[in-house]
């Protein structure tokens, strides 16, 4: 993550995820807005990738997205269920975690957060 | 269904409880219906705006934390309110200043969902996140005391009909103009609605108070005592 060299909002979801369905449009949202200054990752979980790749089109979702047969990430992280969200510091240092659907102003206070205000 | 937002919704359902004892003619039933159409009209108008289809996806109307639109959520609030209560104006007036009640409780109910923070501040009364350096502004907290104001004045106002309805609905869309600035929010929050929902209610407000004659009387919340 310390790569990237700015801070990141990686979400973990699954075509099979209803709530993802209601979060990806904010996501899509997100980006546009603040993609040149955080980036965004999705991670899809315990999915199939013909599935994932129509719910990326569905949705327009113009974020690099990796696949996670296994859920490696979620729990690396202790991310319980699906979907998640993960905020990273440019230093790549874990500094917040959403667990479920995150809706408009708890996503708009991390990049906030990772903005420094 | 994620806790916090139920606790915030009860916060909400227990300001309307307590406006419908404080403030007399308003039938808790009537104000319950309207809620919980209101929310249902302003999910499924967000899933459109958000090219998703209600009728494909059923039980995406269930996950209010993916969004609700504001605008549709009051509109179908209030025709359901006057619609279950008999079709009088009076009855909107009256529910007026229960449903300010109803609207600080939701706000208050920020404190659940540990999602009461706006912008940074350096105000003495800012708050931070835990694990945070940064200090905010507590917006939810303002709008919830903005609310409790406008129900008190409200209730205060002269019973011309519609006058009520007209000042609340003015209110309800001023607080939310005062506090969006500092609010936090992805791609700007509903600032135009709000200004027509300002402006409707400054045009209800003053035709009947033009009309002159008052006519609903409505009990004004209690000054003090038991």
């Amino acid at each position: 993550m310390a790569d990237l060299g700015r801070p990141a909002v990686v979400n973990i979801w699954a075509s099979w995820c209803h709530p993802c369905r209601s979060e990806a449009p904010l996501l899509n949202a997100a980006h546009d807005q603040f993609g040149d200054r955080v980036a965004f990752i999705g991670i899809d979980v315990q999915d199939n990738q013909a599935d994932a790749k129509e719910f990326i089109a569905e949705f327009g979702l113009d974020i690099p997205h990796y696949f996670d047969r296994n859920r490696a990430v979620p729990n690396h992280y202790g991310v319980i269920g699906t979907p998640g969200t993960l905020f990273f510091d440019e230093e790549g240092v874990l500094v917040g975690t959403h667990l479920g659907v995150i809706d408009e102003r708890a996503l708009a206070l991390g990049i906030d957060e990772l903005l420094g205000g | 269904m994620e806790f916090t937002l139920l606790w915030a919704a009860l916060t909400g359902l227990g300001g309307l409880w307590l406006g419908s004892r404080l403030v007399e003619e308003v039938a808790f039933d009537d104000l319950l219906s309207a809620s919980i159409a209101g929310l249902a009209g302003g999910r499924v108008v967000e899933m459109l705006s958000q090219g998703l289809n209600p009728l494909t996806n059923p039980m995406d109307l269930l996950i209010v934390r993916g969004g609700v639109d504001t605008t549709a959520a009051t509109v179908v609030a209030l025709l359901t309110l006057y619609l279950v209560s008999g079709r009088a104006i009076s009855r909107l007036d009256a529910a007026a200043p229960v449903a300010m009640f109803g609207l600080a409780g939701w706000h208050l109910g920020c404190l659940w969902r540990g999602a009461c923070l706006g912008t940074a501040s350096n105000l003495p009364w800012a708050w931070s996140e835990p694990g945070s350096v940064i200090s905010r502004h507590p917006v939810e907290i303002y709008a919830a005391l903005g609310f409790l104001a406008a129900a008190w004045l409200v209730s205060r106002l002269p019973g011309h009909p519609g006058a009520r309805a007209g000042a609340g609905l003015a209110l309800a869309a001023a607080i939310r103009l005062a506090t969006e600035p500092i609010r936090l929010s992805i791609g700007g929050g509903p600032v135009p609605e709000y200004m027509i929902g300002l402006g409707i209610g400054i045009a209800v407000g003053v035709i009947a108070f033009s009309r002159g004659r008052p006519g609903h009387t409505a009990a004004p919340l209690p000054r003090s005592g038991p």
